[in-house]
């Protein structure tokens, strides 16, 4: 177990290391900075937690580690509020409306998190890391969720890189959130399956990232923006066209 | 207990939602000239040549029924009935369909534009839900009870029908700005 546990966190050091050398190669770094800045946090917290681990004492070990990943995690939570500039371009509606959704959640758990540590005494942060962790997986999974949910509804094309940001984000953040909230549940019995699972989750992200971020490959161009005028007529022709199908509906006997 | 559940909840939909997204085909390049002229046809001939009003009233006539009870032996009028029921099956369908038809028509142009109102498109969204679920609630009615279903069950679907009337007229008060007709084009406005 301490084995396959090591060869993943260092497998998960070296694919991490290779998605940064891409992204500076083929100058990704600068397009999706917010990204890559993560990417390079977690890889300089994970080399240092590594060799903290075989200086220090596990009990030095373990508060340190859910510090550097609630860190992490913030920084994760700030790429994701960034996802949708990319994603939407030209929306401008669509793409402030999935930040705010995503500044708004991130806030509230943020919120919940300063009043339990200001009004409860007996509350540390660190005993209660893995419930935190899980609230904003959950906070990230909602923004990530109104995203897929938008480009879906209104058919917009989404570039390998952004679809393949959201994929490995997505599947890191909805394996959290699922052995996070057993494990909570369940206690330490859960932790064997827990140490394999969530790495391996990881790499299947980081494995995803590799994929799609190997090149620039952006959305295709961006839509033309007809008028402001232009959108009410179309809405109200379209409301119109409802009113002509409910008056149909209207018809119908018995009324 | 509910915590877990609504966490396990968020799990799973965030699963299913990304399979169906890694599994998305690229959407169609909409926005030249040709395709809004396309898209506008396909609207005007939603709003106009929909479903032709005395169809409408001649499927659901209760004179019909009556006479039928009235003049048939019962092989006729059981005859009648399913026959009136594929008909009224076959108009919700085609009301149905024409309800897709213009939510598509409708996404498919409002992401061309960059400035969406937020408001509007809830109630569009509403209102397309509304008809859709009205339109399902007709279905199941005429399948189970027939085309002259008890009044009962089809003022169910109607006053789910009557909600979705009120949210468009305030919607279409909202869309009412100066120098702006919602309703132009000459389509007859509805009931409410």
């Amino acid at each position: 177990m301490e084995i396959l546990s090591q060869v993943v966190a260092y497998s998960g050091l070296l694919i991490e290391g290779v998605i940064l050398a891409r992204g500076i190669q083929n100058k990704n770094f600068a397009k999706y900075s917010m990204f890559y800045s993560y990417l390079l946090t977690v890889l300089v917290t994970s080399v240092f937690l590594q060799i903290v681990r075989h200086i220090v004492s596990t009990p030095v070990y373990g508060p340190l580690y859910w510090r550097l990943d609630l860190v992490t995690l913030a920084l994760g939570c700030g790429v994701i509020v960034d996802i949708p500039g990319h994603v939407f371009g030209g929306h401008v509606s669509l793409k402030r409306f999935t930040q705010w959704v995503a500044i708004l959640t991130f806030g509230a758990i943020f919120l919940a998190f300063a009043i339990h540590v200001a009004f409860l005494p007996n509350w540390k942060p660190v005993a209660n890391a893995a419930e935190l962790e899980r609230d904003l997986r959950i906070a990230q999974a909602i923004p990530l969720l109104s995203i897929v949910f938008l480009t879906g509804y209104y058919g917009i094309e989404i570039g390998k890189n952004m679809k393949g940001l959201i994929l490995g984000f997505g599947v890191y953040a909805g394996v959290s959130i699922v052995l996070l909230t057993l494990g909570l549940f369940i206690g330490a019995q859960f932790s064997p399956v827990w140490k394999i699972v969530v790495p391996l989750s990881y790499i299947a992200a980081l494995s995803i990232w590799t994929v799609a971020l190997w090149s620039y490959e952006p959305a295709s161009a961006s839509p033309p923006e007809p008028t402001d005028i232009d959108y009410r007529k179309l809405a109200g022709r379209t409301q119109q066209a409802l009113g002509s199908i409910q008056e149909q509906l209207d018809r119908t006997p018995d009324r | 207990m509910i915590q877990l559940i609504l966490s396990l909840l968020v799990g799973l939909v965030l699963a299913v939602s990304l399979y169906f997204f890694a599994r998305r085909p690229k959407p169609s390049a909409e926005g030249s000239a040709q395709r809004l002229r396309e898209a506008r046809q396909t609207l005007d001939s939603l709003q106009d040549g929909l479903l032709p009003n005395d169809l409408v009233e001649r499927i659901f006539a209760r004179e019909d029924l009556e006479y039928v009870i009235a003049a048939a032996p019962p092989d006729v009028q059981s005859l009648f009935l399913a026959d009136r029921k594929n008909v009224a099956l076959g108009w919700v369908r085609r009301v149905r369909a024409a309800v897709l038809e213009l939510m598509r028509f409708h996404r498919g142009h409002a992401r061309l534009h960059a400035r969406l109102s937020f408001s509007t498109e809830l109630r569009l969204a509403l209102n397309f839900a509304g008809l859709l679920t009205a339109c399902r609630l007709l279905q199941i009615t005429f399948y189970l009870r027939g085309p002259y279903a008890a009044p009962g069950m089809v003022r169910t679907a109607a006053a789910a029908a009557g909600r979705v009337c009120s949210i468009s007229e305030n919607s279409l008060a909202f869309l009412n700005v100066k120098g702006i007709d919602p309703f132009e084009g000459g389509g007859a406005r509805h009931r409410a």
